[in-house]
């Protein structure tokens, strides 16, 4: 199947980790659609780890105890540009992504990676915070087999 | 998310099969807190059916392996699918654990 149009799709979710295998799956099942892409594996590996992790990060700092708070996520394959983009949208408390510190990798740490795989494993990712609501967005280009890289 | 455990001789085996995250770890993690705070405890983490590894997954790992390594004991992981193990590289924690391709060269290991 070829997509003429870019891919939407919406998740409203609780902000509970039960819930996001479903994130996973939906970014499993749209990549997918991209036909000929390099190393599909490895790459819906990458962006669902980065989206897992700010999920997991908006739930456990931006939620903490409230245990009502939603997520927004609205995902966008856009098959000719060869680009996904990742929104993420959050009523919960906001920080500074820029004042996180890079982990030292040479010690081996028990936490600190989280924030760092998502910058790592994405071509850009940006964080908003707004009086309404905090927004997150990731994007990922890949390309097709011949290409050597992703 | 699904985990067996079962002892081959002296070493202690934990599987994986399914998600590795913050929405299945409570039950690894307590298995491989009671299992590492023995003295001299081998244990081994089967990741052949692992599909998935996060962050806090990663967190449980690093956390079993010091408490291990205090005890004097040993803690090995196995079987990683590509894009797991590019996980443990791009963090660096594949130069702190023993990893091996399979079960049968993890526990020839622990047999050394």
């Amino acid at each position: 199947m070829t997509l003429r149009s870019p891919e939407i799709v919406r998740l409203d979710l609780p902000a509970r980790y039960v819930y996001l295998h479903l994130v996973s799956e939906s970014l499993a099942d749209m990549l997918h659609l991209a036909e000929g892409v390099a190393d599909l594996e490895t790459l819906i590996y990458k962006v669902q780890l980065a989206t897992h992790e700010v999920c997991t990060n908006i739930i456990h700092h931006a939620y903490g105890s409230f245990d009502r708070g939603r997520i927004v996520i609205e995902m966008i394959l856009d098959v000719e540009k060869r680009l996904l983009q990742i929104d993420l949208y959050d009523t919960g408390a906001s920080f500074d992504l820029a004042s996180v510190p890079i982990p030292d990798l040479d010690q081996v740490r028990v936490h600190g990676y989280g924030l760092f795989l998502i910058r790592q494993l994405m071509d850009t990712v940006t964080y908003t915070a707004a009086p309404d609501r905090n927004h997150w967005r990731l994007t990922k280009s890949f390309c097709a087999r011949r290409c050597q890289t992703i | 998310m699904d985990m067996k455990t079962y002892s081959a001789g002296e070493i202690n085996v934990l599987e994986i099969t399914g998600r590795f995250d913050a929405s299945t770890v409570q039950p690894i993690a307590t298995w491989l807190e009671q299992t590492t705070s023995t003295p001299g405890a081998r244990v081994l983490v089967n990741l052949t059916d692992t599909t998935f590894v996060d962050s806090t997954a990663l967190a449980t790992l690093v956390q079993a392996l010091k408490r291990c390594q205090q005890m004097q004991g040993d803690l090995y992981l196995c079987g990683m699918r590509h894009p797991v193990h590019m996980i443990f590289e791009l963090t660096r924690l594949d130069k702190a654990f023993s990893i091996f391709s399979d079960k049968e060269r993890a526990l020839q290991a622990f047999a050394k």
